[in-house]
C-alpha cells in the first residue's frame, strides 16, 4: 500500500510539472519559436481560405526572391486576435487590412510609422494614394496595397429580357429593381426574384459600408474636416434627404426591391445575387472572381454606380501594409513592402485561380484590366480614379462607422420613425466619438 | 487505505504533513488549469475595466469611467431589457420544453433511447452551425422551410428576424430548442429516481394524470429542477452565440444583448476597457443571482 501510494504522489508530482511546462510553453506566445528566427517574418492578412491561397502564392515568391522566410497566417477575426495579440505585447511583424482601420490602430499605438523614401518603388505608388495613410500626426503609417471603388453588378440577361436599358440614376435603379421583382425576369412563374441585394445588418458596420456610396452620391459626408479636426455632418439637409429617399424607397418601399432579410444580413450571408435569385448589387469587385464561378461571366455585367442628386462617387477602400510596433524587423520588413508594391508582386496578388487580393493596383505603371485581360476591371478602375471618396483616415474611425451603422440600421427598419430625430441623435453620438479623441471642431 | 483516511489524524497534525498535503496534490492539476484559464484571465478583466487599454502606449487608468460610460448607454439599457427577456423566456422555456420531453421520452424501449438521442443532438452541434440553418429555417419568404410550412395553410410569410417585434422572440425559440434536451437529459435523470411503487399506488387509488404529476413526480424531481433552473438563469443573461450568428443584434438593435453589446464595443469600437467593464457588471450580476437562486433552493430542501 505504501509504494502504491508513493507511485501515485509520483504521478501527482509528474501532472503538476507537466501541467506548468505545458502552461509555460503556452504563455510565451505560440508564435515564440519562429518569431525568434531573425530571418523570418510573421504576417497577418485578413483573408478567407480562398484568398489566402492568393496569398501564399505571392510570399512564395517573395521567399525564392530574397530568402526571407514568411511565417504567414490568414486570419478571418482579424481584430479580435489582433486585440489579443496586443494585449500579450507581441505584435505579427507585417499586417494587411483595411484601409479605413489605419486611424484606429494607430490611436492603440499598434503602428510603426513609415517614411515613404525608405521603401524601395515608392515613387510608383501616386500621391493620392500615399495621402491616405497620412495620421493625425501628419505621419504616414501604412503603405497603400490594394485599393478599390463599389460598383453596380446588374444582370444582364434579366437586363435584356425585360428590355430595360443600363441604369444611369437612382430612379433608373428603382424602376430596374421593380421590374425585376415583379416582372420575372428568371422565367420560373413564380415571384421569387428581388431588385437589389443590401448588405444592411449593423454588425461590424456593415451598412454604413453600403450605405455610405449612396451617402456620397446624395452630396452626404459623415464626417466634415475642419481645421485639424473633424465635425459631425450627419444633420445636413443633404443627410436628411438621401436617407429618407433610401428608407422610402428602399427599406419601407415596395416588397421584394431589396432581399427581405437585408435588415439581418452581412456580406457573408448575402449570397442572393450568386445565387441567382437579385438582379443588382453595389459592392466591392472582390466579388468579381465568385460571381464568374457561380453565375458565370455573360450573365452579368459591372456598371458605374448610378448617380445620385450629388453625382455617383461611392466609397472607395482597400487594404494597406502596416507594420507592427515594436518588431525589431524593420529592414526586413521595408523588403517584403517593397515586393508586394512592385510590379511583379501587384500582378502575383491580383491574378491565379483563387480570388485576387490586390484589386486595383496602388502601382501606377499597372492597369487593372490589362493584368486581368478583363474589361471589367476598368470600370472599377476608372470609379476608384474618378468617382470615389474614402472614410477620412485620420480618425478613429471605427466608433464612427459602427455608431452610423447603428443609427441607420434603426431608422431603416422602423418605417414609421422620423428620420430627422434619428439623424440628429446620430449627429450628438458622432459628436461624442470624436470629442473621446480630441478632435472635435 | 480508505481506513487511513478516516481515522482522525493527531490534534496537533504538522502544517505540512503528507496527509495535509496529498490532497492539494491530486486537486493541483485542476486548480492550475483553473487558475491559468479562468482566474488569472478573469482577474485581469477586472483590472482592464479601470483602464483605457492602449498596450502600446500604456493603459491609462481612468477609474469607473468605463463602468459610468456602459451604464450611461441607452443601448446598453436597451440590452439589458432583451437580456432578461431572452434570459428568462429561453430558461423558462427550456425547462418546460425539458420537462415535457422527458415525461414524454422516458422508458427503456429501444425506440425511445433512438428518439432521445436524436433530441439530444442540437446540444452538442455547434451553436454557430445551428444559428446559421436556423437563419435558413427562417428566411422572411415561402423559399424557408417555416414560412413554405405557414404557406401550406395559407398564411403569408413572416419576416422573423427582420421585424424587431418579433426578432428576439424568434431568437428565444431557437434558444429553447438547444437548451431543451439538455435540460430533459437532467430531468430524466432526476425520473429515473422515483419511486415506482408511488405510481402504482396513484394507479390503484384511481388519480388522475394532472395528480400524479403534481404531487409525485414533479417533488420528486425538484432537485433535479434547481440544478437546471441554476444553469440555465446563468447561461440566459450570458447568452451571445445565438444572437450574434442570427441577427447580429439586430436589426435596429432589437436584440441587442448585453454580450453582443459588449462584443460589439471590443472589438468593433476596439474599447477593450469598456468591454471589460461591461463584462464584469455582468458576472455580478450572474454571480448574486447564481448565490440567490442557491439560497432559495437550500431554504426550500430544508421546508
Amino acid at each position: 500500500m505504501r509504494d502504491r501510494r508513493r507511485s501515485h504522489r509520483l504521478a501527482a508530482a509528474l501532472t503538476v510539472s507537466g501541467l506548468l511546462f505545458g502552461t509555460a510553453a503556452c504563455g510565451s506566445g505560440s508564435g515564440s519559436a519562429r518569431a525568434g528566427d531573425p530571418n523570418t517574418l510573421e504576417v497577418w492578412t485578413r483573408s478567407d481560405p480562398d484568398s489566402a491561397q492568393t496569398y501564399k502564392r505571392v510570399f512564395a515568391a517573395f521567399t525564392k526572391k530574397t530568402g526571407i522566410k514568411i511565417d504567414y497566417q490568414p486570419v478571418m477575426n482579424f481584430d479580435q486576435q489582433l486585440q489579443s495579440r496586443a494585449s500579450t505585447k507581441d505584435l505579427p511583424d507585417v499586417m494587411i487590412n483595411d484601409t479605413a482601420l489605419m486611424g484606429s490602430y494607430q490611436a492603440q499605438g499598434l503602428l510603426k510609422p513609415i517614411t515613404p523614401a525608405s521603401i524601395a518603388g515608392h515613387d510608383e505608388i501616386t500621391a493620392q494614394s500615399w495621402s491616405s495613410t497620412v495620421g493625425r500626426d501628419g505621419r504616414h503609417y501604412g503603405i497603400p496595397y490594394s485599393r478599390q471603388a463599389m460598383t453596380l453588378f446588374v444582370r444582364k440577361d434579366w437586363r435584356e429580357k425585360l428590355g430595360l436599358p443600363q441604369p444611369k440614376t437612382w430612379q433608373d435603379t428603382l424602376a430596374l429593381a421593380k421590374a425585376f421583382a415583379t416582372r420575372d425576369p428568371d422565367g420560373d412563374g413564380k415571384k421569387d426574384t428581388y431588385g437589389m441585394v443590401v448588405p444592411g445588418s449593423a454588425q461590424n458596420g456593415y451598412v454604413a459600408w453600403w450605405g455610405a456610396s449612396y451617402l456620397w452620391q446624395g452630396g452626404v459626408r459623415i464626417l466634415e474636416k475642419e481645421g485639424t479636426g473633424y465635425r459631425p455632418a450627419m444633420d445636413s439637409a443633404a443627410a436628411l434627404r438621401t436617407v429618407t429617399w433610401m428608407k422610402k424607397n428602399l427599406f419601407c418601399g415596395d416588397n421584394g426591391v431589396i432581399q427581405p432579410s437585408a435588415l439581418t444580413s452581412v456580406t457573408a450571408n448575402t449570397t442572393n445575387f450568386q445565387d441567382g435569385n437579385a438582379g443588382m448589387y453595389l459592392t466591392g469587385p472582390y466579388n468579381i472572381s465568385t460571381f464568374d464561378k457561380a453565375l458565370g461571366k455573360d450573365k452579368y455585367e459591372v456598371l458605374p454606380a448610378p448617380a445620385g442628386p450629388a453625382g455617383n462617387d461611392v466609397l472607395a477602400d482597400g487594404e494597406n501594409v502596416y507594420f507592427g510596433a515594436k518588431t525589431g524587423k524593420a529592414r526586413l520588413e521595408r523588403t517584403l513592402a517593397a515586393f508586394l508594391i512592385s510590379p511583379e508582386g501587384q500582378t502575383l496578388a491580383m491574378t491565379g485561380d483563387h480570388q485576387p487580393v490586390v484589386r486595383i493596383p496602388v502601382n501606377s505603371t499597372l492597369d487593372a484590366a490589362k493584368v486581368r485581360h478583363d474589361p471589367r476591371w476598368s470600370v472599377v478602375q476608372k470609379a476608384y480614379e474618378t468617382a470615389s471618396v474614402q472614410f477620412p483616415n485620420a480618425p478613429d474611425f471605427a466608433p464612427v462607422k459602427q455608431d452610423t451603422a447603428d443609427a441607420l440600421n434603426a431608422i431603416f427598419t422602423y418605417c414609421g420613425s422620423d428620420v430627422r430625430s434619428g439623424l440628429k441623435e446620430l449627429n450628438d453620438t458622432l459628436a461624442g466619438d470624436l470629442k473621446d479623441q480630441d478632435l472635435l471642431k | 487505505m480508505t481506513a487511513t483516511v478516516t481515522t482522525p489524524g493527531p490534534r496537533r497534525a504538522r502544517f505540512l504533513s503528507k496527509k495535509a498535503v496529498l490532497p492539494w496534490l491530486f486537486l493541483a492539476p485542476g486548480l492550475l488549469l483553473a487558475l491559468v484559464f479562468k482566474f488569472l484571465p478573469m482577474g485581469k478583466g477586472v483590472w482592464l475595466s479601470f483602464f483605457d487599454v492602449r498596450p502600446f502606449l500604456g493603459d491609462k487608468w481612468v477609474g469607473l469611467d468605463n463602468y459610468t460610460r456602459v451604464l450611461t448607454d441607452h443601448r446598453f439599457q436597451d440590452a439589458i431589457g432583451h437580456t432578461l427577456v431572452l434570459g428568462i423566456g429561453m430558461s423558462l422555456g427550456g425547462i418546460v420544453a425539458g420537462v415535457l420531453l422527458a415525461l414524454l421520452l422516458e422508458g427503456q424501449a429501444r425506440s425511445l433511447k433512438i428518439i432521445r438521442t436524436a433530441v439530444f443532438l442540437p446540444v452538442v452541434t455547434a451553436t454557430a452551425v445551428v444559428g446559421e440553418m436556423w437563419r435558413l429555417m427562417y428566411y422572411p419568404t415561402s423559399d424557408g422551410l417555416i414560412n413554405s410550412g405557414l404557406g401550406l395553410l395559407g398564411l403569408g410569410p413572416v419576416p422573423y428576424l427582420d421585424n424587431p417585434d418579433t426578432a428576439l422572440w424568434a431568437t428565444m425559440a431557437m434558444g429553447i430548442w438547444m437548451l431543451a434536451p439538455y435540460n430533459m437529459v437532467i430531468i430524466l435523470a432526476g425520473l429515473a429516481g422515483v419511486d415506482r411503487s408511488l405510481y402504482e399506488a396513484a394507479a390503484m387509488d384511481g388519480v388522475s394524470l394532472w395528480q400524479r404529476l403534481r404531487h409525485i413526480t414533479l417533488p420528486a424531481i425538484r432537485p433535479a429542477l434547481g440544478i437546471v433552473l441554476t444553469l440555465a438563469a446563468i447561461r440566459g443573461l450570458r447568452v451571445f452565440t445565438e444572437v450574434y450568428v442570427l441577427t447580429g443584434g439586430g436589426p435596429a438593435g432589437s436584440t441587442d444583448v448585453w454580450m453582443t453589446r459588449a462584443y460589439t464595443l471590443g472589438f468593433s469600437r476596439n474599447d477593450i476597457g469598456g468591454a471589460s467593464a461591461a463584462s464584469v457588471l455582468l458576472l455580478c450580476v450572474t454571480l448574486l443571482l447564481t448565490v440567490t437562486v442557491n439560497y432559495f433552493r437550500k431554504r426550500g430542501d430544508v421546508r
